[in-house]
């Protein structure tokens, strides 16, 4: 045998070989891509089956060359279908190639001669015209597509363009008389062969090579979501990682929240949206346990045709997100048009499932790890504040209780003596500290309860600073006030914004100690009224000026002073704040010093026709300072 | 024989004032300071047979005060005076020889006095 036939035999075995590997595929999934594989396969297969048992019994005849030409002229045409599956073909190249292929068969079986110049002519120019295009079009589908696909793609069109060639070359040394084009055209078949194998029947080391690539990217772009503190962040980027790994056009992740039997996604907002968790592709997967393929998205669930429609989801495969026991989710892609090898892409998602398993899986470990960090932190901040809240109290009840049982002997001793004024106004004022405190902490726990009463009318935010820097001037401290001439009203519960001004300003009167006031700034900026409270004190180390706000904390600069409250003002301040839909944050003060902050929604100011109406407010404004808003 | 003299060293005026009262009713002198740096001149200044000392205060606390007493030679009876827990712990650490805990009446604070105060 020489080393020609021993090449011809391998093209034929091969070829007999892939049209069985094909047809098994076909069978158990009977698509129109994979049917048209068959046509392909088939009609080379029974060429060369036809060529073969002529070749034994009827050597010759021309009638068997014209069965085997037709046989082998169905295959441009197989291709063209095939490029319709994969990334369609205009109607009228459908049309016209169905056409040609019958003019062409009836030609090589009405000329009797299937060798004949003319008919040789016609072969050469269906199969150059026809094949050529179909081997273009799978190269332009190959560069379209990714992943496994792409490699797939590129093999099938290789051996597309060989398998052409190798034709249009066997037919040129035909019409030439040139046997040496004979052993070329089965060296190109040969590559045809080999490449139509790897396109159509990739061996399973061949694809895990293949997929290899796509899975490290996977994990190199999603091992840091495990520290990624976001988790709807997480989400999305893991979804950007499985549809670029796919090659799909998007890709979704359900978060199984087994306590509401719901799914949660991140819409395209960001924000969680839940759905039950039966509810899509996705949702039958998760259930099923099993991978879900629906080449179809609105006829396989036309419930929520709609949102498919809208993702531009025309097929939709799905994997639960599975780890051991634990159902964390399900993992959807979708594409516009039906995968053209949809068991690579389902072996890939799986995989990617399994990744994404693993990496929520981590996340969660993390969330519930740091869960129980703050979960002590607040069993150790309670611990403090119950030996803080226990030593403010004692202070002032060790002054009651003393005094009141010094006034008990006097009395005992001598019931004619005089009272002691000093003695009983101690009593007095530190019964009324002890009340202070215990409202404090009855508020603290209110607002915790989120049962705080919020009374809110329209109020000149002027009013409100003039009624708290009355108090102050009541007590000999005169405040300065800077506030505009206009009013600034604002719908707030004027009884907490109060408290929280009181707060602020004692709080800065007790850690200034060089006797410097603080000032109160009040000004309108758009639609928001700014309050500040400017101190000279101690100030607040940088790295705190966010843990201020939070219960029972106390910057670490002012636990050594004794009388520092309980931790919990700033926290009443923040929630009072929040309630009314504002900000209230800490600055520094330049030259040192803190600077408190309150934004409060306060709409524009009204129009000039209440002038009249701003005079008199200005009248009953009891400001020293008035001055015009700060820049700053 | 002249009067027991005893300092009180606590940061709250009106917890001085009250206990400053306690003791006088019951024939004490009384020296007062608002903190552990006052209450070190204060005993030079006095030199009172008894201490009653705060622990949390400003400047120079009830720990630095004591240290200080000691490192000067000091041997004046020390009672500690706090509203924390600890006040017992605290005591030890610094030698004390007695405490009381806020809020304490009339009767436990005379009686810790009368327990440390010197018999001379």
């Amino acid at each position: 045998m020489s080393a020609f036939e021993l090449i011809s035999l391998a093209n034929q075995v091969l070829f007999i070989g892939l049209f069985v590997a094909v047809l098994r595929h076909a069978l158990r999934q009977p698509s129109r891509a994979n049917l048209n594989t068959v046509l392909l396969f088939g009609s080379i297969a029974t060429a060369v089956v036809t060529s073969r048992i002529a070749g034994s019994l009827a050597p010759g005849q021309s009638w068997v060359t014209s069965v085997l030409i037709v046989l082998l002229s169905v295959t441009p045409l197989a291709m063209l279908r095939l490029v319709d599956d994969f990334s369609g073909t205009p109607r009228w190249v459908q049309w016209a190639g169905t056409t040609a292929f019958v003019l062409v068969s009836a030609l090589v079986i009405l000329a009797f001669d299937p060798l004949a110049e003319v008919v040789e002519l016609a072969l050469i120019g269906w199969f150059g015209s026809i094949g050529g295009y179909a081997a273009f079009a799978f190269a332009r589908a190959a560069a379209r597509s990714h992943g496994i696909t792409r490699r797939r793609m590129t093999a099938v069109a290789i051996g597309a363009v060989t398998f052409i060639a190798a034709i249009v070359v066997l037919l040129v040394g035909l019409l030439l008389q040139l046997p040496g084009l004979s052993a070329v055209g089965q060296v190109m078949a040969l590559t045809a062969v080999i490449a139509f194998f790897l396109g159509f029947a990739p061996p399973t080391w061949v694809r895990r090579a293949w997929r290899e690539p796509h899975l490290r990217r996977f994990l190199q772009g999603s091992i840091h979501l495990t520290g990624l503190t976001d988790e709807r962040r997480a989400i999305v980027e893991l979804e950007h990682a499985a549809a670029a790994a796919l090659g799909a056009s998007g890709a979704s992740i359900g978060v199984a929240d087994p306590e509401n039997a719901t799914l949660r996604y991140v819409d395209a907002a960001g924000a969680w949206v839940e759905a039950p968790e039966d509810a899509y592709v996705a949702g039958r997967a998760f259930i099923q346990q099993r991978r879900v393929v629906a080449l179809d998205a609105v006829a396989s669930d036309p419930e929520h045709a709609d949102d498919y429609r809208q993702a531009g989801a025309s097929m939709v495969i799905a994997a639960p997100i599975t780890l051991g026991e634990k159902r964390l989710g399900v993992l959807t892609v979708y594409a516009s048009r039906a995968p053209i090898f949809v068991e690579d892409d389902l072996w890939l998602l799986e995989l990617l499932a399994n990744q994404t398993a693993v990496i929520l899986d981590a996340r969660k470990l993390a969330a519930e790890a740091s869960g129980l960090r703050s979960r002590e932190d607040a069993a150790r901040l309670k611990e403090e504040f119950l030996s803080a809240a226990a030593h403010d109290l004692r202070t002032p009840l060790t002054v009651v209780l003393g005094q009141a049982e010094l006034l008990e002997r006097r009395v005992a001793r001598d019931p004619s003596a005089p009272v002691d004024p000093a003695g009983v106004s101690r009593i007095a004022r530190e019964a009324r500290r002890l009340r202070d405190l215990v409202s404090e902490l009855l508020d603290a726990q209110r607002l915790e309860q989120g049962a705080t009463v919020m009374d809110r009318t329209a109020a000149d935010l002027r009013d409100v600073v003039g009624a708290v820097r009355q108090r102050f001037r009541d007590q000999g401290l005169d405040l300065k006030v800077i506030a505009p001439e206009e009013p600034i009203v604002s719908s707030v519960d004027t009884m907490r914004i109060e408290q929280v001004l009181d707060n602020l300003i004692e709080n800065a009167l007790k850690y200034t100690s060089d006797g410097k006031l603080p000032e109160v700034h009040l000004r309108h900026e758009g639609a928001e009224a700014h309050l500040a409270v400017v101190d000279h004190g101690v100030g607040i180390p940088e790295g705190e000026r966010e843990q201020i706000f939070e219960r029972f904390y106390r910057a670490s600069n002012v636990q050594s002073i004794t009388d520092t409250g309980m931790g919990l003002g700033l926290y009443i301040c923040r929630a009072v704040v929040d309630a009314h839909g504002g900000r209230i944050w800490a600055d520094a003060t330049p030259g040192g010093g803190s600077t408190f902050s309150v934004v409060l929604p306060a709409p524009a100011p009204v129009p000039p026709v209440a002038a009249p109406a701003s005079a008199s407010a200005s009248e009953r404004w009891p400001v020293s300072g008035t001055e015009a808003p700060a820049d700053a | 024989m002249p009067r027991t003299c005893v300092l009180v060293v606590d940061d709250e005026p009106d917890i001085r004032a009250t206990v400053a009262a306690m003791l006088e009713i019951e024939g004490y002198a009384v020296a007062e300071a608002a903190n552990g740096a006052e209450g070190l001149l204060a005993v030079d200044e006095h030199a009172p047979d008894v201490i009653l000392l705060d622990m949390r205060m400003p400047v120079l606390d009830g720990w630095g005060f004591a240290a200080e007493m000691r490192r000067l030679g000091h041997r004046t009876p020390i009672v500690v005076m706090t509203a924390a827990r600890d006040a017992a712990h605290w005591a030890s650490e610094i030698s004390a020889s007695a405490y009381v805990s806020k809020p304490f009446g009339f009767d436990d604070l005379i009686s810790a006095v009368e327990r440390v105060t010197p018999t001379a």
